[in-house]
């Protein structure tokens, strides 16, 4: 997944009721206040990644995100995707001094999405919540992070995994345990993620890329009783993305012959793909092999255009690394997985199908796509 | 047919130009007083519901606390544990500006958690702070409108007093309200962060409460059940209706007796129309009998005449809802003044035009006229065909309708004094008792004229010869015109009596008061009114100070729940203090221990009457330990508040509510002490820049007393306007008599009396009318008196108060009513004794 520019590259959508209009204005707010940075941590070359520390917040950053998707399903053929996924947004460099428990200068926005394919139905909900007073956080030890009643927890204090994943809205929930699977991937180079040419324009990234996911959605009054795999990617930076670039596709697959591929593509204003688009393909032992732009060929197939928000995104893709001989046809769930909420983006539950050094592959993910709308830059 | 009379009736009015264009004005006023006070009323109604529904937003049910509100873990545990993401916190509280002493309504919010709930922003102007507002302390936005008041702009800073301290503020960003409820909702408020209101009102650790937007389903019942069931002690769910409904009742008194005072001055425009109706037709008789003579039907007659009422009727209630938004736009401040003085805190930024107060003023006006000009017109349709009555016939008709027309006022005066004597919650009843005493009384002024003149006649000829004895004549033989008028001035009068003498009784009940209440020397409170606690420390020092011999500690707070609003007072009272109290119920022997020891409180006058209590009874307080009983051990005098306030021991408090904080000092000084002196020191021990106000007993007094007079501002005004109406009716009933009477005096003036003499006459005769109006207004406005203070006044605030009367008031009143008398006459006169004798004379 992208990173330095992550929020800034959504497409920022005029509010569509009053309760989200305090909302909107203020990301927008946060996000372009003049971009400055200074004062903030930056990610300006490689570092040595702790754990559990890193699984914590780093508030030193502007920004910061956990990132859960996942494909489940029942025994009686069920299918769901969901998103649950945490933004820590700090609002200013240094901790806001005072007495109020209140005071703070973390701000954590979570998104929860679910997709019942069966139901072709999508749902999205949105939270803000302030970093203080124990109403939104992030901890490395025990591990939790959460926004109100949404979070994700460790199981046992003891151990970072498994954790618990728990969101629900409106009789929408997904209750669900996740067990770390293969070990942490550091994206990029030793986990650095640049998206520019420029110093310090990158992110810290690492991911957990597949995570045995077991538990219970529920759509109203339905329980199920659901197995699959997630997929976690963490992230921080400071920094923005360049002026040119307008948004980008995020590809996180989970295939068939136990390999995963992260791939993602910076789009530039001129049409074009930035040249420091990468992914990283993870092999069933837990070694991964960093992909650069050039490794990747990608062909759009087809369009959507969203009723919602009147974008025009991709629908269906080819991905091919040729150098692996892998070749994937990428087909969503469902088509119309666009969130619209204080930030409008496509982020939706995928099927796979093609083949690796001549077999056939199957296989599940989630796909991202931002900036796609008329306001986004 | 209808040509024929419509013809007529525009040669009439044609010819009667002064005559019309006074009644019209009487009607106008009359009308425009009713308006101008609704839409005052309306208007600080609307702003207050305004600025309640931005401060509740969607909220449908509200967490609220004791003193110092709830503690903020609930909200976490509603958040986190509950899920209830459709909740908003709130920390609100007064401050002040300094050195300009704005008050501005401090409101905590958080601008990104709070669901949806809260409205502060919703339709502003983009691109607010809200990200600064949060991670940078001490920041705060207000609307262009108020920064315009204020004289800031953005980036500014503001210094504001709250309870013990003084904080400077940044204003980081203006709002731009997208309309003008928005606007007016936001004019006077301060919104900063939660975090920056907890700090700068002293509530860290504390929620002024927590606002709930829940469905009004069963999925809704089911969270507000596991809410309740999450309440620690001391807090409570209520419906945020019932809490603006509560707030809202505040004023409901206030504001109905002023509409009932407004409908005063139109009842005496009613009168004015009356009057000028009946003239048109007494003028009219013969006229009126020749149409009838020709074919024109009883109704087509009646018709004529309510036209003709009809279009004056609707020109004076047109042009009076245009002179009642202006003059709205002056009383509306009055109204918000009193209410900011005496209730809470609402700002009127402009006068808003309500559509139904405007329609009921219409329909007020127009249904006043016609009701008027009722009686008129069927007298009307009496004048058989042909007919030619003389004017003295006439007269002596209306002179032996006297007896059944006072038999019938005195039964209606009765009856209105014996729904009085009910015992009633209802205002209403109690208006409408006013009006049947007031009508009553006003049917039976023509007799009592009559008799009066004749009184007065030996006099009047002792004074002015034959021409005095005329003069008196005159008003009794042209009753069916002077009696009407007399009147209106009567009411007009009595209304003045009886609001001066209640206004007084009031003042002087309140002072004497003081007198006993305001025992201590010097009294310490935060500035600004607000409840903020005083700093524990300052407390030390002020108690310390030299020349203090004892001190008593007050806690002022409020208890919101959902039967309202009760306002309480925790005090330790040294027994210096106790002679403070007067009882209207419960012995002092026994109240003081059961205070002190039993638990037991004491309530104010009002508040035991509007919640029906007695002694031995008891009501149910929320503490910070749960509900809890308390019985009432006395009922003590006391006119600081409509509402009641209910006191309770500082040591039964601390029982009960976890709190410490002190609101209020009471300090008396050691004998020999020199108070001013006293009150320096104790002011530079405060600190340079304390926000305390420390006052002295007399200054208290005096500052108590100059917000009662700033109270009834209003009520002065609309006194004078009822007298202007009054006013324009004497000066029209005049004119129109004095016209009547050309050729009358024309053939006096012809056998020699001079343009002086005539004069003089006319002049005498008004000042009778005068004299007797006065006199007539004594016992009615006497009665009246009676009747606000033991009556109206109880029911609407629960009031004892004594009855005072300042001769002042009666020797005004009555030399006001001849004055006002002698200048309504003085124009006619004047134009009477310019008349040639010949023109007068000469026939039509």
């Amino acid at each position: 997944m992208v990173g330095a520019a992550f929020l800034a590259l959504f497409g920022i959508q005029p509010p569509t009721d009053t309760q989200n209009a305090a909302h909107s204005e203020a990301v927008t707010d946060i996000l372009d206040a003049d971009n400055n940075s200074a004062g903030y941590a930056h990610a300006d070359g490689p570092r040595t990644f702790t754990f559990p520390a890193d699984h914590g917040p780093h508030p030193r950053f502007k920004h910061e995100w956990w990132y859960f998707t996942g494909n489940v399903d029942d025994s009686a053929g069920h299918r769901f995707g969901y998103q649950l996924t945490f933004f820590r947004i700090a609002l200013s460099p240094r901790p806001r001094p005072g007495r109020s428990a209140w005071g703070t200068n973390q701000l954590y926005m979570a998104h929860f999405a679910l997709t019942d394919v069966a139901g072709d139905a999508f749902h999205a909900f949105q939270r803000f919540q302030r970093g203080a007073l124990g109403l939104a956080g992030a901890e490395a030890r025990p591990f939790h992070v959460w926004a109100d009643d949404w979070s994700v927890a460790a199981v046992t204090p003891g151990a970072t995994f498994p954790v618990h994943l728990h969101a629900a809205r409106d009789g929408f929930e997904v209750d669900l345990v996740l067990q770390r699977g293969k070990p942490v991937v550091l994206q990029g180079d030793r986990g650095l993620s640049r998206k520019s040419s420029a110093p310090g324009n990158a992110s810290y990234y690492y991911s957990l890329t597949r995570m045995p996911t077991r538990g219970v959605v529920r759509l109203k009054d339905h329980t199920f009783h659901v197995q699959g795999a997630s997929w976690m990617d963490r992230e921080w930076s400071t920094s923005a993305l360049a002026r040119d670039q307008t948004g980008w596709d995020w590809f996180a697959l989970q295939l068939s012959d136990d390999t995963e591929l992260m791939y993602y593509r910076l789009r530039n204003n001129m049409g074009g793909i930035d040249p420091h688009s990468s992914g990283t393909l993870v092999f069933p032992d837990g070694r991964s092999r960093h992909l650069s732009g050039s490794e990747l060929k990608i062909t759009v197939l087809n369009w959507w255009k969203s009723p919602h928000s009147g974008a025009r995104y991709p629908e269906t893709w080819r991905v091919e690394v040729p150098g692996q001989d892998l070749s994937l046809h990428i087909t969503p769930l469902l088509t119309d997985q666009e969130l619209n909420l204080a930030v409008t983006y496509w982020e939706g539950a995928v099927k796979i199908a093609g083949s690796s050094h001549g077999s056939p592959v199957t296989g599940s993910g989630y796909v991202e796509m931002t900036g796609y709308t008329d306001r986004g830059r | 047919m209808t040509a024929l009379t419509r013809r007529a009736s525009r040669r009439y009015v044609s010819r009667h130009r002064g005559q019309i264009a006074l009644s019209l004005l009487g009607v106008a006023l009359g009308v425009a007083v009713v308006i101008a006070v609704d839409l005052a009323n309306e208007s600080a109604r609307h702003a207050f519901l305004l600025s309640r529904q931005i401060i509740t937003g969607n909220a449908t049910h509200q967490i609220v606390g004791g003193p110092s509100g709830v503690p903020e873990g609930l909200y976490r545990t509603l958040r986190v544990n509950l899920g209830i993401h459709t909740s908003a916190p709130a920390v609100e509280g007064q401050v002040e500006t300094t050195p300009d002493h704005h008050v501005l309504q401090l409101s905590g919010i958080d601008p990104f958690g709070a669901g949806g709930v809260h409205n502060y922003l919703a339709g502003t102007a983009r691109q607010l702070p809200l990200g600064r507002l949060v991670s940078t302390p001490y920041t705060g936005l207000v609307s262009d409108q108020t920064a315009a008041r204020l004289g800031i702009a953005a980036g500014d800073v503001v210094t504001v007093r709250a309870g013990a301290q003084q904080h400077t503020l940044t204003i980081i960003g203006l709002i731009h309200p997208a309309d003008a409820p928005a606007r007016q909702a936001l004019d006077g408020v301060l919104v900063t962060d939660i975090a920056t209101a907890q700090e700068v009102l002293h509530l860290t650790g504390r929620l002024s409460r927590i606002d709930l937007s829940v469905p009004q389903d069963a999925a809704g019942e089911r969270e507000l059940k596991d809410i309740r069931a999450a309440l620690p002690p001391g807090t409570e769910v209520i419906r945020a209706a019932s809490h603006t409904q509560a707030l809202e009742d505040m004023t409901r008194s206030f504001q109905s007796n002023l509409t009932a005072l407004s409908l005063l001055a139109l009842i005496v425009g009613m009168f004015l129309i009356y009057n000028t109706m009946t003239f048109s037709v007494v003028q009219r008789r013969h006229f009126i009998g020749l149409l009838r003579a020709l074919g024109v039907t009883r109704r087509e007659v009646f018709t004529l005449v309510m036209g003709e009422a009809l279009v004056i009727g609707g020109i004076g209630t047109m042009a009076g809802v245009l002179m009642g938004i202006a003059l709205g736009h002056g009383l509306v401040h009055l109204v918000t003044r009193t209410i900011n003085d005496l209730y809470f805190t609402v700002t009127v930024a402009t006068l808003a035009l309500s559509p139904p107060s405007l329609v009921k003023g219409l329909a007020i006006g127009i249904a006043g006229t016609l009701t008027a000009a009722c009686v008129p017109a069927l007298e009307a349709t009496r004048a058989p065909p042909r007919a030619v009555l003389s004017r003295s016939a006439l007269e002596s008709g209306t002179r032996r309708a006297l007896p059944v027309l006072t038999g019938a006022g005195g039964a209606v005066f009765a009856a209105g004094l014996g729904i009085l004597t009910l015992d009633r919650h209802s205002l209403v009843v109690s208006y409408a008792g006013v009006l049947l005493v007031i009508v009553g009384f006003a049917m039976a002024t023509p007799l009592a004229t009559v008799a009066l003149a004749g009184a007065l006649r030996p006099i009047l000829k002792r004074l002015g010869g034959m021409l005095g004895g005329m003069a008196a004549r005159g008003v009794t033989t042209s009753l069916s015109r002077t009696g009407v008028a007399t009147a209106a001035l009567t009411i007009a009068i009595a209304a003045t009596i009886s609001v001066g003498i209640m206004i007084g009784s009031f003042r002087d009940t309140l002072a004497n008061w003081l007198d006993t209440y305001l025992r201590a020397d010097i009294f310490v409170t935060t500035a600004g009114g607000d409840h903020t606690p005083i700093d524990p420390d300052l407390v030390r020092r002020l108690i310390t100070t030299p020349g203090i011999d004892t001190y008593s500690r007050g806690r002022h707070f409020h208890i919101d729940s959902s039967s309202g609003v009760t306002e309480l007072l925790a005090l330790d009272l040294p027994p210096v203090s106790l002679p403070a109290f007067h009882f209207k119920a419960g012995d002092p022997d026994r109240v003081w221990p059961a205070f002190e020891n039993r638990d037991a409180v004491i309530v104010s006058e009002s508040y035991a009457y509007h919640h029906r209590l007695g002694v031995g009874d008891e009501i149910t307080l929320r503490s910070d330990v749960g509900p809890r009983r308390f019985s009432v051990a006395g009922i003590f005098y006391h006119y600081g508040s409509d509402q009641g306030v209910v006191f309770i021991s500082r040591h039964t408090y601390e029982k009960y509510w976890h709190d410490t904080g002190i609101t209020s000092l009471g300090l008396y000084a050691k004998p020999g002490v020199d108070l001013t002196a006293l009150s320096e020191r104790l002011r530079r021990r405060a600190g340079a820049d304390h926000p305390l106000s420390i006052r002295t007993n007399r200054t208290v007094r005096e500052l108590s007393l100059r917000i009662f007079d700033r109270t009834f501002a209003i009520t002065s005004v609309l006194r004078i306007l009822t007298i202007i109406v009054a006013f324009i009716g004497i000066l029209s009933a005049l004119m129109a008599l004095q016209l009547e009477r050309a050729r009358e005096f024309a053939v006096l003036r012809a056998v020699g009396l001079t343009p002086r003499g005539l004069w003089g006459m006319v002049v005498t005769q008004t000042a009778l009318m005068g004299l007797i109006s006065g006199l007539l207004a004594l016992p009615l406005g006497l009665v009246l008196a009676t009747i606000l203070i033991f009556d109206i006044n109880r029911l609407s605030f629960g009031w004892t108060l004594e009855w005072h009367l300042h001769p002042a008031v009666l020797i005004q009143a009555l030399a006001f009513s001849i004055i006002a008398a002698l200048c309504a006459g003085l124009f006619p006169a004047f134009k009477m004794a310019r008349t040639p004798p010949a023109a007068g004379l000469r026939e039509e």
